[in-house]
């Protein structure tokens, strides 16, 4: 196959077309300006301005008075005297002294409640733990403090107004004279009035040389114008008088300057606002108010506000329920148990001991009991409470030792069981209500050397007796009273306690026992408690321990174990009589 | 800072409580040799903004505890102290603007691995004050022994450490009272 190719001439003339668009071509072109934007795509990024605050937060400054620690308050040396022991050195004793890995204790200052400005808040919550202000203040003891006892001396500190209500034993004195102490260093304190029972000023002043023994105390007693002088012109921190004594000089007492502590041991003294002492102790000026007590309710939680009257006056009121007093004064009173805190603490050891009564002391109790109800009832509308008790004394007389004969069950029981106390080398106690009972014993039991400390005893020569019997190896039993040995005293090296008849209350039972029961004891402490069967002793034990499972249930934490004595009602149901109101039946 | 040669010997504490609402809370406690409270400065709650947050990154801490809280806290305060103490570690970030020492202390549980610690802490210098062990930034080493000149022997047996807890329960209370006001 061949391709065929042709030729096509193309030099033919071409004529422009008379067109509108041919003329503009040959048109010179002209130029006019307009006015326009610039758009230009910038090359640099966006940026936007952030405000940085730099202003300083607001500031809010408080300041405290300079610490007067470092320099000595008193006019007396700061040194601990020779012949007293000191604390151990602090590297054994102090729990705060460090070993890096050792754990510390520390217990800290809380405001109270009734502290409401800030600065005076801040300036407890600022302040060391108490373990640290005792060793800035160079502060020795005769021994380390248990942590609760340090818990207590911060409940105080900040105070003006609280209830120190630990059970009996666990060192309320000690803690109370370390506050004072620490309040006195730091200048908060200059006059300082305690008031005691009498028969504990000795025990006072011994515990002051014991645990500060830097700060000079007034005993105040003697004549009228030796103790105008040691109220008005005595110019140490701390003056202790006795409530007897409160009442001969409440004259002197007007005139004084304000205290700036006013601190009541026992303080259930004024639980009855319209006895005098309550009075007398509620007009003395002063700043701070502290109480001291083992037992802040006895009979009625109206013992409570009794107590509270003078530390803030009006504060409580009769009649309020026990949930509404509990949360009142939770932030006032600190109560602690020795089973709450001293859990490695000896036991006590409960026996109830109960007797027939001998074939004598029977005939005459049936006797006197039958003859003393019908003498009763035959009052009629005339009987009177003191009637009955009257009866009752006399019964619970007759169950410890026959008048006619001599005899008593319970007698027996004791010697017996003195025998292997002595035996053993032990001591023990022995409590009545009666000093007659007391003197009976001392005759009976005179094999086991027994001294006596009771009412009878001269209030100077009661330390003597006590410690005769600490340091007499021959000497196996003190006989008590109630009265006398229930309160202030440190027994701990008796191992027993007999109580020969019952109180009327269980917690001055308790206070007894706990003379023995306390810091320092080395072993189970035995508590024998007496009873003639089918007695009145027995009536009456079953009442009291029916009230006190009552009271415990209502009072809980706050005031527990309290309890309560025998009501009016209650004595009069004893002999199921009849009373001014009707018959009364037995409580229990 | 006012500054007076006869102010009393004391000790500065200096700490940040982080609110979880409110922000920071910044606490100063000035504390006389035998640890008694002479004076205590807190701030108001501090919050950062957003804007600080993304431009001071991780410097923000340091920023806010020791440029902003810090050094207006110690400002506040009449005395001089011869130690600032601080538990916390941004804080240390004030001794840029002041010229009292400024000490991270090691709480007591952690100082008896202080020598590990500060292995893995080159930026810090660990030295024993009575019974405590510090921590100085290392541009600062020289305050050791200014330190040391000004330590009051009475105050060996103070555990640095404990007062930060006073400062925060002051927080707390000061906070509680802001409340119910």
């Amino acid at each position: 196959m061949s391709i065929v190719t042709t030729t096509v001439k193309l030099d033919f003339p071409i004529e422009p077309l008379s067109t509108d668009i041919a003329a503009a071509l040959d048109r010179p072109p002209t130029i006019d300006v307009l006015p326009s934007r610039l758009i230009i795509t910038p090359d640099t990024p966006q940026s936007v301005a952030l405000n940085i605050r730099r202003t300083s937060p607001r500031v809010f400054s408080f300041t405290f008075p300079e610490s007067r620690t470092l320099a000595a308050p008193l006019s007396a040396p700061l040194c601990v005297p020779p012949s007293l022991p000191l604390s151990v050195s602090p590297s054994t004793t102090n729990p705060f002294a460090t070993s890096p890995t050792s754990p510390r204790q520390t217990t800290r200052i809380k405001p109270p409640g009734d502290i409401i400005k800030l600065e005076d808040r801040l300036y407890y919550v600022l302040q060391p733990p108490i373990e640290t202000l005792i060793q800035s203040d160079s502060l020795h003891f005769p021994c380390e403090p248990f942590p609760y006892q340090y818990q207590g001396i911060a409940f105080l500190y900040p105070r003006y107004a609280a209830v120190l209500a630990d059970e009996m034993g666990l060192g309320k004195t000690m803690q109370s004279i370390t506050a004072i102490r620490m309040l006195i260093r730091l200048g908060e304190l200059r006059r300082v009035l305690l008031v005691c029972p009498k028969p504990l000023v000795t025990n006072w002043r011994r515990e002051f040389g014991m645990w500060a023994p830097e700060i000079p105390l007034t005993i105040i007693e003697g004549d009228a114008a030796k103790r105008r002088w040691q109220w008005t012109e005595a110019n140490t921190p701390v003056r202790i008088a006795n409530y007897e004594l409160l009442m001969r000089d409440r004259e002197v007492l007007g005139e004084l300057l304000p205290f700036d502590l006013v601190m009541l041991d026992e303080a259930q003294r004024i639980k009855n606002t319209s006895s005098t002492t309550s009075d007398i102790v509620r007009s003395i000026r002063r700043t701070r108010n502290w109480a001291l007590t083992g037992t802040p309710i006895e009979n009625t939680p109206n013992d409570l506000v009794g107590i509270f009257e003078f530390l803030s006056p009006g504060y409580l009121r009769h009649g309020l329920g026990p949930k509404r007093l509990s949360e009142l004064v939770q932030d006032y009173i600190l109560r602690r148990t020795k089973d709450q805190v001293l859990t490695d603490m000896p036991p006590k050891l409960y026996r109830d001991a109960e007797l027939d009564l001998s074939p004598e002391q029977r005939a005459t109790y049936e006797m006197a009991e039958t003859e003393g109800v019908m003498q009763l009832n035959h009052l009629g509308d005339e009987i009177t409470i003191q009637h009955v008790f009257e009866l009752v004394l006399r019964l619970k007389q007759i169950c410890n030792f026959d008048p006619a004969t001599g005899t008593s069950s319970k007698l027996e029981r004791l010697e017996a069981d003195l025998e292997e106390v002595a035996a053993s080398g032990k001591k023990a106690i022995v409590f009545s209500q009666w000093v007659k009972c007391l003197e009976i014993l001392g005759h009976q039991l005179r094999r086991f050397g027994p001294l006596q400390y009771h009412g009878k005893v001269p209030s100077q020569k009661r330390d003597g007796v006590l410690k005769q019997f600490k340091d007499d190896p021959t000497k196996h039993v003190i006989l008590m009273s109630y009265g006398a040995g229930s309160v202030g005293l440190n027994l701990q090296f008796c191992e027993y306690v007999f109580l020969f008849d019952r109180w009327w209350n269980p917690a001055v039972e308790d206070q007894a026992i706990n003379r023995a029961h306390r810091i320092g004891v080395k072993g189970a402490v035995t508590i024998t408690r007496m009873l003639s069967l089918g007695t009145i002793e027995e009536r009456i034990n079953q009442i009291l321990q029916h009230k006190r499972e009552l009271f415990d249930q209502i009072i809980g934490q706050t005031a527990a174990p309290a309890s309560l004595g025998l009501s009016q009602s209650e004595i009069f149901g004893l002999f199921n009589l009849r009373t001014p109101k009707g018959t009364i039946k037995p409580a229990a | 800072m006012s500054s007076t040669s006869t102010s009393p010997l004391s000790l500065g504490f200096l700490t940040v409580v982080e609110h979880p609402e409110l922000g920071l809370l910044g606490g100063y406690l000035l504390l006389n040799a035998t640890g008694r409270p002479l004076e205590f400065h807190c701030t108001a709650p501090v919050k950062p903004n957003r804007a600080q947050e993304i431009l001071y990154g991780p410097t923000l801490r340091p920023f806010l505890y020791g440029e902003q809280i810090g050094q207006t806290l110690l400002a506040k305060s009449k005395l001089t102290p011869v130690l600032v103490c601080t538990d916390s570690e941004p804080m240390l970030a004030v001794r840029d603007h002041t010229h009292i020492p400024v000490a991270l202390v090691e709480p007591r549980e952690r100082q008896s691995v202080v020598v590990s610690a500060t292995a893995d802490l080159p930026s810090k210098t660990a030295f024993r004050l009575g019974q405590n062990h510090l921590l100085l930034p290392v541009p600062y080493v020289a305050d050791e022994q200014t330190i040391r000149q000004h330590w009051p022997t009475q105050a060996d047996h103070l555990d640095l450490a404990e007062p930060f807890t006073r400062i925060r329960e002051a927080l707390d209370e000061a906070q509680k009272i802001a409340r119910a006001a």
